[in-house]
């Protein structure tokens, strides 16, 4: 009976080998992989995923192909005179934020369940006791949840390259436009996680997770609008404006005067619009369409930059010529500021899970068995 | 069995052998709970110790401490003769722990399964397809390497678990309910591995509910009743020799008549599982557990209880020693 009980041993001595004593934050390539590798070989093999792959494609597919026909429609009505300028930085614009807003949507899934589902699975401690640093075990994780959220960017990427191939948009706004995607997304997988080491039931992680996209893409700008009449005031500006003796019809030159103005110092409120990942996106992208064009990207981008600089304490009111005074178009971007705050939280939500994932424990989640 | 010797005899090895398991003091509470109160236990290198107590009396706990998966609120651990809070990876190596519940990742298969604990263990792909392959074999899952988990029944999970628990050929292991949703034939494989694994100088901590199982695969015993080790005892593991002393099961016609008997001779006796110990022997058939040193010690006792008129049924080794001191430390609990 005993010789089919044979206990491999392994080849050499039984003493195991000195184990190099590592931290909590100490990274391996080898331990990071062995997780990544994990998570996504139980991902792929689902057939879930697949057919979130073939639904994000198709409705991505659909939507873009429907804009193309409503963008054409509207401004290229002869094709003739078609003007792709005015059709195709909206239509760029309309794919990248249907491409944002559905990722937006569907990340939080993708990693809110990561650590509370694998704890709930019973999978999570017999993983924490190898010689995998708690570290290793996140960033494995969220490697994996990235993948998976790039795999429906790269999905997307032909519409945008459908998108971009219309129009005036540069290709590197494209490249921008995805590179940007790509991070706000790992920063979206990155608090999911936190969430799903701090929250013992995965519903809760996933809730709290859309709650916090939700509080950058929603309430955020919701807030900055709502504080706009606070942060604003009658003030003495100048404007540069028509003279008080035009009579409507000869042209003039326009003059400075002092005046009294409604005036929204938005410059201690800025960050409120810098945070949404749209702002950033739209900051970011890099487009450069004319003025006069329709690129809501560029549009936004003005704005967004205007509301940062705030109160210049000029106003221009001049319409008869622009030769001498223009609204100075700043230059300082808007999209690290956003982007660097959500890759802030991201951070604080790898940290948390690191944290959350250390033995040995001293304190449990509340509810929670270890094994 | 009533004696409870707290140190356990020293291993014959003339060398001292490395550490097992010393345990001294321990204490964990969650909350108001005690889930550990003081628990000191050692678990020798080259035994099986069996964990033995009630559900909630915090053997669990103690092997999550053990495994490095909680920090005691105080008291002195060594696994491997490593510390497993301080020293944790150097501990971890060295201990196999297989949970009492746990998961496997359903869409893998039980090869990748274990190659992916052996990746997590850092140890290297070729050895670990190996590694793999062995222990398949020696869970009888050889059959099932390819197949999805999932497909998998509770017992054939629970030999993958074990499996995994020996991916890193660990000196210590840590096994919470290994027997449940095995079948009888997986059960006394894991018998013969687990006396196998001990006699190759592993320490093996084995906690369970079947407690007649455990009388054969285990060396030693620890019971643990509410966060304390109760005592803890030698027993006459699988084999090895039993020792001079054992139980005897006595049946008499007159229950009344053996216990009088047994009582005027000095002799000290329990009533037998059947009896209710808390009202007065009566004119009935009835049985007594008693210790007897020795065949001639129980020849002896038939000659004596005849010459003495006790109406003598019969008088046998007693099955089940374990479970009998078990029931006893649950009296003690009520």
């Amino acid at each position: 009976m005993t010789q089919m009980i044979e206990v491999p041993a392994p080849d050499g001595a039984t003493a195991p080998p000195t184990v190099k004593v590592r931290g909590r934050w100490a990274l391996s390539w080898h331990g990071v992989r062995t997780v990544a590798a994990l998570e996504l070989r139980q991902r792929v093999r689902s057939t879930r995923w697949v057919v979130a792959l073939v639904v994000w494609t198709v409705v991505v597919g659909a939507i873009t192909l429907l804009l193309f026909g409503a963008t054409r429609r509207i401004f290229d009505f002869d094709d003739v005179t078609a003007d792709r300028s005015q059709s195709g930085p909206l239509l760029f614009a309309a794919v990248t934020f249907l491409v944002l807003g559905l990722g937006l949507l569907v990340t939080p899934t993708l990693s809110s369940t990561s650590v509370n589902g694998d704890r709930n699975a019973g999978t999570l401690a017999t993983l924490q006791v190898t010689l995998l640093t708690s570290a290793e075990i996140a960033l494995g994780k969220l490697l994996a949840a990235w993948a998976a959220a790039c795999a429906f960017l790269v999905l997307s990427l032909p519409f945008l390259a459908l998108a971009t191939g219309a129009g005036p948009t540069p290709w590197w706004s494209l490249l921008r436009v995805v590179a940007i995607i790509a991070v706000l997304l790992v920063a979206v997988c990155a608090i999911g996680l936190g969430m799903s080491a701090l929250v013992s039931r995965s519903a809760g992680s996933t809730v709290l997770t859309f709650i916090v996209v939700a509080a950058v893409t929603f309430i955020a700008p919701l807030l900055f609008g709502l504080t706009y009449q606070s942060v604003s005031s009658y003030q003495e500006v100048r404007v540069y404006g028509m003279p008080s003796s035009w009579n409507g019809e000869d042209e003039v030159q326009c003059v400075w005067t002092q005046e009294e103005r409604w005036v929204a110092n938005t410059q201690s409120t800025w960050w409120l619009l810098a945070v949404n990942p749209f702002v950033i996106v739209a900051d970011g992208a890099g487009t450069n369409a004319d003025d006069d064009g329709t690129d809501p990207l560029r549009g936004m981008r003005d704005v967004v930059r205007e509301v940062r600089a705030g109160a210049s304490g000029q106003v221009d009111e001049c319409w008869a010529d622009s030769s001498e005074f223009e609204a100075v178009r700043s230059e300082h971007a808007v999209w690290p500021w956003g982007l660097g705050f959500n890759v802030l939280l991201g951070a604080i939500g790898y940290v948390v899970a690191v944290r959350r994932l250390s033995i040995p424990q001293r304190t449990l989640p509340r509810g929670t068995r270890v094994a | 069995m009533t004696d409870t010797t707290a140190a356990p005899a020293p291993p014959p090895a003339s060398a001292p052998p490395p550490p097992g398991i010393v345990v001294r003091n321990l204490k964990r509470s969650f909350g108001a709970v005690h889930a550990l109160d003081g628990v000191s236990l050692t678990a020798r290198s080259g035994a099986v110790t069996a964990l033995v107590g009630p559900n909630g009396s915090g053997k669990t706990t103690l092997l999550l401490v053990l495994a490095g998966l909680l920090v005691p609120d105080s008291g002195e651990v060594q696994v491997a003769g490593f510390d497993p809070v301080v020293e944790g990876p150097s501990a971890r190596a060295r201990t196999g722990w297989m949970p009492d519940a746990f998961g496997t990742w359903d869409s893998l298969t039980a090869r990748e399964v274990l190659q992916t604990f052996a990746a997590a263990y850092r140890i290297d792909p070729a050895r670990a397809r190996a590694r793999a392959t062995e222990l398949l074999e020696t869970v009888h899952l050889t059959e099932y390497a390819d197949r999805p988990a999932s497909v998998l029944s509770r017992g054939q999970k629970q030999r993958l678990g074990l499996a995994r628990a020996l991916v890193h050929d660990p000196q210590v292991l840590l096994l919470d309910e290994p027997a449940s949703g095995l079948d009888p034939r997986s059960r006394v494989d894991l018998r013969i591995l687990l006396r196998r694994l001990a006699e190759e100088g592993r320490t093996v901590l084995v906690s369970s509910h079947i407690l007649s199982e455990l009388e054969e695969m285990a060396d030693d015993v620890v019971f643990v009743s509410r966060g304390r080790a109760a005592g803890a005892s030698e027993l006459g593991g699988a084999g090895l020799a039993a020792t001079d002393r054992s139980t005897w099961h006595v049946r008499a016609l007159s229950y009344a008549a053996l216990t009088g008997w047994l009582t005027s001779v000095g002799a000290s006796w329990q009533p037998d599982d059947e009896q209710d110990p808390h009202t007065p022997p009566r004119e009935q058939p009835g049985g007594v557990l008693l210790t007897i040193e020795g065949d001639e010690g129980a020849a002896r006792l038939v000659r004596d209880a005849v010459a003495a008129g006790v109406p003598l049924v019969s008088l046998s080794p007693a099955s089940g020693a374990l479970e009998r001191a078990y029931l006893a430390l649950e009296e003690e609990r009520r």
